[in-house]
């Protein structure tokens, strides 16, 4: 697949939705004519096929930023009960980030039960999405090759520890295009509560050398999620309609007998499409709108997890109108202010995991009671793990470790109460069934229906790719 | 410095290229063996290894680099080394996987292949690995990508300049002499050329960014009735001139570069001294510097000028790079690889239009680009380094003020000296006369009792009253200090965070950049001889230096927010105080014992290295008044006992004297002037970010060294499978002479430099041996593109085989042959391009055209070309009469500003929303041309940014003053329109104009808005601003 590859498809989407606005009879007649010209691109978000049968139509990805624990929340490990406060012979101290640190094995302080007909081993960090367990896909033995945030992130967003290169959601949104005529296909939430980006900030929903069109778009947290939504006070509805029908009339003479009318035309419908953006973003993204019944099921007005559970909701009202890809960090930019548990494994987890708990449980459960979770890919992990040994101090807490990390994927085609791949005894390494990141990143695509070979860009002379050069696989044992 | 071994580096190749097969002596049998093991071949083995591997080793892939569809590829081996070795199936790689004795198990993700056939694979081994035949019929070996030949050198790109084609016409513009030359061939002719009005907005939105004003197309226009044969060549001379041309084309260049002014990754740190690169640029590009100037200096400025202020910013092309801010101790060697590899792919992606960065873990597998040829070109960069250097800006100028400020600060120092002479008896009389008055208003340093780390730091003793940190530098420390005092009606409380030289940077923070992040400050104080502990409430904090006003400030110790404290980037290896006003004096009669603990908790390992604590009684505390060291204060105590001058040893009667003057006013007066003549050195320095070698390294959060002493090969890019050092050198593909001496430049002796880049820099320009042909050919490219909107050849930054060829090479060749003629300046290459019928045609639409040559590789027709994002917010701000020329220093990143947006500030992080939506693109990797995509976040722009509205109000304005008297909305409207568009409104553009006009005027009367026909007249500018004919260079 290349880049503009199909201008005229584009056309006759483009036509097919050429909605509200006057003068589009005239314009869609005018649009018939063929043009020639080769180097024009018509709207590069119209919806493509799938390139493969695959189940998902949309992400959500729940990123708990700063890596939480695997040997705390889903990757049960009774050796490591066993051999709490024993040395780890042989450890090199520069696994983690903190040389200086490194203590005993620590068993994990929190309470293991199995959950649901899987008999899934929990911690008691998610009480409520525990009980979705037998919705989930478990991959245990995830691994990356950085014990650093910011390359680590970027991995596990654009499968390259250096900046610049395209991220998942943008390569996504690449190959099949968007759903909706008037919300961004790529949307992300960060962190409302004014504890930061994840680190790389939006280096981690860039496009790289993909056309900036597939960035995703970056809801602020606070004030107007996107720049330009409101019109300016003076500009009623009607003076604004009024100006767009003006714009269409006075924009129409110059298309005729351009080489590049159908980039002009394209321009004339992108005010339309803008239009329609302001009514339908912020629609959206208003959930206190919702039933109370469903605002009570994520816990909404819960002053412990409102900020997370209006997000969730709004991933679903996204999904619902067509976005494609949506991702929510949850936690914000490092230590205390993220999952990333250097101090106070107990306070830190318990925090973070009581503030997605609900909203998490609670988006899995409406998902399903609206069939929308057959063709949702619901994604939760880090971009690391943690050790199993402690990171020494007042409370301790656990270091970096890309050595091993759970991931869990609910819907979109995944198998329920699966698990796939082992990390070893105490949650150290991926042991069994290794999964690379780029062996993550092929398996998301084809959950979506796209060919991680398949799937390239030109680019410095190459088909540039998600998944890297180094034959990754996609881990098919996950597809129910 | 540099030393060079071309002809060990060229037996090194030939010897690897032979290598793995030569190696294992022939048995003496090896005929029979062979003709035995071609049987087995022809019989089953061919067939077992085109039924189990062939698919993915060099039929439909080729994994892990390793083909076996000839003998000879079979022999190469792959990326892990060799596979097999001939009569030796025991030694041979392949054989411990196929009976999965190691990994990776073969075949790939199937069952392990049944004995026997492992056995008939191995006896074939074992009988030489003959072949009949190729396992792909017809297939030859492949190339071994390692070796550059002379064949390699024939790709035309690499080749000479062709020589210059005789001329047929003298009158006939040679550029559309040789565009028709092959346009005739093909039956087409240039379009009709285009009319006056289109060609000035054309030249002015392509040279300068901006549109002309109504009177410049007016001027252009009577211009060509007047003068049509030179018109045109006196508006391009005009506009090449005009500062504004700098900054257009320089924004072109600032693309190639990667140009930002952070340092992307996790905190994505503010490089405040980046811009002056990017003054660098538009400075070179308005005074024509010539181009092999422009690219010599980029590499190695600081090499051929180290004092030229415009040497050293060119070479921020080096470091406009991304790089992380945090470096773990395994990271230390593959993230300085990485800057290494953004240098060198930069550099040569932007000056050749080559992929070399490819090369970085594999030979190119496309261009003749060998990795050894990388990481020898690589190694020229080995010791360069991003540093803030203060530069003399006008070193010639500030001279002979220096001079004569010498002789005027000697004076005043002799002055001083004098005057502390005199000051002696006065001195001896004050300590002979009980020293009453000393003590007062001064800071006291509070000797702790007790210092402790929650991370179990130790402290050390100074003997000034500080105590050095030493040994645990914990993640998120807390000091704990219990100290008595005696001192009565507290004030305050003085905390001195002071240098040292075993800290990072002297510090004065232990964090590896020498920061340190104070999150809170809490004080407890309880009778001395025991009772209840009180907090010590603080009314208010100040510090002489904070990192900022908000979340790095000295009042974020006061908060609750533990994130949030004082913090002193900007200002590290600096001594640094804060000072803690106590709510309610604090007076204990018998004595204090007071508690102070301090909190490290804005970010990890950011500890105080070396504090010091002092208490101001009675007296406002404020950060001035000294702090009575321990020196003077003892030799305070042993002059009051002693009673006498004359009987206190030197140390102490120099410790105490040089205290006490500071309190006589003549030596004060005398003091001050010397102070502010110090203060007034002549000196017009900068801060500048460079990229040189020799200087102090910006230092990163970073667990190693900022740069390491060599560079290595390394196989598969992977720095820990490191294979020699690799010396200094070329691309050989790019090489007419094997001589690599010619281009060294031997830095002088006793210099900082180690001469590589100045070397490479002389390599990169070498039209005759070196790659100075190519220089020239894509740097003529990118100016074609820019004049008519995709290149000669459309992959500007890929000339290699991924790229596509040249639609006109000769022309090509041509204009590169021009450009080295007139001494590399551009200007001329402009002129030349812009005065060519080619470049003045019309943009009809020709249908026939179109099918004849969809892509327009003949040039035979124009297409307008939407204007990039800087053109499209300029053009606005010029026409509505806001804008700001001010033209060089640092940005920002305010979208109300009203200066040319290629001054705002880039920070990776927060990319400036305008320029995003318009596809001005991210600044990671060199880009050499932008998309144009047709998305809502530009018309949401255009019809919401309060910048826009502010625009159209300030045009509608505009037009309402100039046409002031008429109250003819018509007159208005063709205001409008000359200001936007240099041309008048025809009638039904009028008339449609007139009745939105109309009707908005009426909405805003009717919700009584004041000024309703200018709201009406803004509301019709707006919607100009969006017209494709403001955003389109027609």
């Amino acid at each position: 697949m290349h880049p503009s590859h199909d201008s005229f498809l584009n056309r006759r989407e483009l036509l097919q939705r050429a909605g509200g606005g006057l003068g589009w009879l005239a314009l869609a007649s005018m649009l018939d004519r063929t043009s020639l010209h080769a180097s024009s691109s018509l709207n590069p978000l119209a919806p493509k096929k799938q390139m493969l049968p695959g189940k998902a139509k949309s992400v959500i990805w729940i990123f708990a930023n700063g890596g939480p624990s695997q040997v705390d929340t889903w990757d049960y490990k009774p050796e490591l009960q066993k051999r709490d406060g024993k040395e780890l012979s042989g450890f090199d101290p520069k696994t983690g980030f903190f040389p200086g640190s490194v203590g005993p094995l620590m068993a994990s302080p929190f309470e293991w039960k199995q959950h649901g007909q899987s008999g899934t081993w929990a911690s008691d960090l998610f009480p409520l999405t525990a009980k979705h367990v037998d919705k989930m896909t478990f991959i245990h033995s995830c691994w990356t090759q950085s014990n650093n945030h910011s390359p680590a992130l970027f991995m596990m967003n654009t499968g390259a520890t250096r900046m610049g290169y395209p991220c998942v959601g943008s390569w996504v949104t690449y190959g099949l295009g968007s759903e909706s005529d008037s919300l961004p296909a790529f949307m992300v939430m960060s962190d409302p509560l004014n504890r930061g980006l994840p680190k790389g900030n939006a280096s981690n929903w860039g496009a790289g050398f993909l056309p900036s069109v597939y960035q995703g778009t970056w809801l602020k947290p606070k004030g107007e999620p996107i720049d330009n939504l409101k019109p300016p006070v003076d500009l009623t509805s009607q003076r604004q309609r009024a100006q767009l029908d003006l714009l269409a009339k006075l924009n129409r003479p110059m298309l005729q007998a351009s080489p590049i009318e159908s980039e002009l035309a394209a321009r004339i419908e992108s005010f339309e499409l803008a239009y329609r953006m302001q009514t339908a973003a912020p629609e959206t993204f208003d959930v206190q709108g919702e039933p109370d019944h469903i605002k009570n099921l994520y816990g909404l007005n819960e002053k412990h997890c409102g900020h997370f559970a209006a997000q969730c909701l709004s991933a679903r009202r996204m999904v619902e109108r067509g976005v494609r890809f949506v991702q929510i960090y949850s936690g914000g930019m490092e230590n205390q202010q993220s999952w990333d548990c250097h101090a106070d494994l107990i306070g830190n987890h318990r925090g973070f995991a009581a503030e997605s708990d609900q909203p998490v449980a609670a988006l899995l459960s409406d998902l399903e009671q609206r069939g929308l979770l057959d063709s949702t890919l619901v994604i939760w992990g880090g971009e690391f793990g943690r050790l199993p040994i402690s990171q020494k101090g007042g409370k301790p807490g656990r270091d970096h470790n890309p050595h091993t990390f759970t991931v869990w994927m609910a819907g979109g085609g995944m198998k329920g109460g699966f698990h796939y791949g082992e990390s070893d005894e105490i949650g150290f390494k991926a042991a069994v069934n290794k999964v690379s990141v780029h062996d993550f990143h092929a398996t998301v695509l084809a959950a979506l229906g796209l060919d991680h070979e398949k799937l390239t860009y030109k680019f410095q002379g190459l088909d540039q790719r998600l998944t890297g050069v180094e034959n990754p696989k996609v881990v098919k044992e996950v597809f129910a | 410095m540099i030393s060079f071994a071309p002809g060990a580096a060229l037996l090194l190749l030939t010897a690897m290229a032979s290598a793995a097969p030569a190696s294992t002596p022939l048995p003496a049998d090896h005929a029979q063996r062979m003709a035995k093991s071609m049987d087995l071949f022809q019989k089953e083995v061919s067939g077992l290894l085109k039924e189990h591997c062939l698919k993915c080793h060099g039929g439909e892939k080729t994994k892990g680099d390793f083909d076996l569809s000839t003998r000879e590829d079979l022999l190469k081996g792959g990326e892990e080394g060799i596979a097999i070795i001939p009569f030796d199936s025991k030694g041979s790689p392949m054989m411990k996987l196929l009976r999965h004795e190691e990994e990776p198990a073969m075949p790939d993700k199937k069952p392990k292949l049944p004995d026997g056939v492992i056995k008939m694979i191995a006896d074939w081994i074992d009988n030489g690995a003959s072949y009949s035949e190729p396992l792909i019929a017809g297939k030859k070996p492949n190339k071994d990508r390692s070796v550059v030949t002379d064949e390699d050198r024939q790709w035309w790109a690499f080749k000479p300049l062709a020589k210059a084609t005789n001329r047929k016409s003298q009158s006939t513009n040679p550029v559309d002499e040789l565009l028709l030359q092959k346009a005739n061939a093909k039956g087409l002719k240039f379009n009709p050329p285009a009319d006056p009005r289109v060609l000035v907005r054309r030249a002015y939105l392509d040279l300068t960014g901006l549109p002309p004003t109504p009177e410049e197309v007016e001027t252009f226009v009577q211009s060509t009735i007047r003068k049509p044969e030179s018109a045109m060549d006196e508006l391009v001379t005009k506009l090449l001139d005009s500062p504004r041309y700098g900054e257009r084309w320089a924004r072109h260049w600032l693309d190639v570069a990667r140009f930002a002014e952070s340092s992307g990754f996790e905190h994505d740190y503010d490089r405040p001294f980046a811009f002056h690169y990017r003054d660098f640029v538009i400075k070179a590009l308005n005074q024509d510097m010539p181009y092999d100037q422009f690219v010599r200096w980029q590499l190695a400025g600081d090499e051929y000028e180290p004092e030229n202020p415009m040497a050293l910013a060119a070479t921020g092309f080096l470091g406009a790079g991304v790089y992380p801010t945090q470096i773990t101790a395994n990271e230390v060697e593959r993230v300085r690889y990485d800057a290494l590899d953004d240098m060198l792919s930069t550099s040569t992606n932007a000056f050749l239009g080559l992929t070399v960065g490819c090369a970085r873990c594999h030979d190119h597998k496309y261009d003749p680009i060998p990795t050894r040829d990388y990481y020898r070109m690589l190694s020229t960069f080995t010791t360069t380094v991003r540093s803030n250097i203060d530069v003399e800006m006008e070193p010639e100028k500030t001279k002979p003020l220096k001079e004569a400020w010498e002789i005027e600060r000697k004076k005043l120092a002799d002055a001083e000296s004098s005057v502390e002479t005199k000051l002696h008896p006065g001195f001896d009389q004050w300590v002979a006369s009980g020293m009453a008055d000393a003590g007062k208003s001064v800071w006291t340093i509070l000797e702790p009792a007790e210092l402790k780390s929650s991370a179990k730091a130790k402290f050390k003793a100074l003997g000034d009253g500080s105590y050095l940190a030493e040994g645990e530098n914990g993640a998120w420390d807390t000091y704990t200090i219990t100290a008595k005092t005696t001192q009565r009606h507290i004030t305050g409380l003085k905390l001195e965070a002071l240098t040292h030289p075993s800290m990072k940077r002297n510090g004065p923070g232990r964090a590896p950049n020498g920061n340190f992040g104070l999150a809170k400050v809490s004080i407890t104080a309880a009778p001395a001889k025991g009772g209840t502990e009180q907090e010590v409430k603080i009314s208010k904090a100040i510090a002489d230096y904070e990192q900022n006003k908000t979340n790095l400030s000295i009042a974020g110790t006061l908060d609750e927010d533990s994130s949030s404290g004082w913090a002193v980037d900007g200002q590290l290896g600096k001594d640094h105080a804060a000072v803690f006003t106590f709510a309610q004096p604090l007076d204990i009669p018998d004595g204090a014992k007071l508690t102070i603990k301090l909190s490290f908790s804005v970010n990890t390992q950011h500890n105080i290295g070396r504090p010091r604590f002092s208490l101001m009684s009675d007296a406002e505390p404020t950060l001035k008044g000294g702090v009575l060291a321990a020196n003077v204060a003892v030799a305070m105590e042993r002059a009051r006992s002693e009673g006498d001058a004359a009987k206190l040893n030197e140390a102490d009667r120099k410790a105490l004297f040089d205290w006490w003057k500071q309190r006589d006013a003549g030596w004060q007066d005398a003091h001050k002037k010397l102070a502010d003549v110090l203060a007034k050195e002549p000196r017009n320095k900068t801060t500048m970010m460079i990229c040189g070698e020799g200087y102090t390294p910006i230092r990163m959060h970073t667990q190693g060294a900022d740069f390491l002493e060599q560079t290595y090969f390394l196989k598969r890019g992977n720095a820990d499978l490191k294979d020699g050092v690799a010396a200094p050198g070329f691309m050989q593909a790019l090489m007419r002479t094997t001589d690599e001496k010619s281009w060294q430049w031997q830095a002088p002796k006793e210099s900082k430099f180690s001469g590589r880049r100045r070397t490479f820099s002389n390599w990169i320009t070498d039209v005759e041996h070196g790659s100075g042909a190519l220089l020239a050919r894509v740097i003529v490219n990118r100016l074609w593109q820019h004049h008519f909107g995709h290149g000669i050849v459309s992959t500007p930054n890929d000339f290699g085989k991924q790229g596509t060829l040249p639609s006109q090479p000769e022309l090509l060749d041509w204009l590169a042959n021009e450009l080295i003629a007139n001494g590399w300046k551009l200007k001329p290459i402009h002129k030349l391009i812009m005065l060519s019928k080619a470049y003045q045609q019309g943009t009809a639409l020709d249908p026939t055209k179109e099918k004849a040559d969809p892509a327009n590789d003949l040039f035979m027709r124009r297409t307008p070309q939407r204007i990039e994002a800087e053109a499209v917010r300029d053009s606005m701000l010029a026409v509505s009469g806001l804008l700001d020329e001010t033209m060089f220093g640092a940005g920002t990143r305010d979208e109300a500003s009203r200066r040319r947006s290629i001054y705002f500030n880039i920070k990776r992080s927060q990319l400036i929303g305008s320029m995003v939506a318009f596809d001005a693109p991210e600044p990671l990797v060199s880009q050499g041309a932008r998309p144009t995509t047709t998305v809502a976040p530009q018309a949401l722009m255009l019809m919401n940014s309060p910048q826009v509205r502010s625009w159209a109000e300030a045009l509608a304005k505009r037009i309402l003053s100039d046409a002031s008297g008429t109250h003819d909305t018509g007159a208005r409207i063709a205001k409008a329109y000359s200001n936007c568009f240099g041309r008048m409104p025809n009638a039904d553009e009028s008339a449609a104009a007139l009745v939105f006009i109309t009707q908005q005027a009426m909405s805003y009367d009717a919700d009584k808005k004041p000024e309703a026909p200018m709201h009406a007249l803004a509301d019709f500018c707006q919607v100009l601003f969006g017209l494709n004919e403001f955003v389109y260079q027609p």
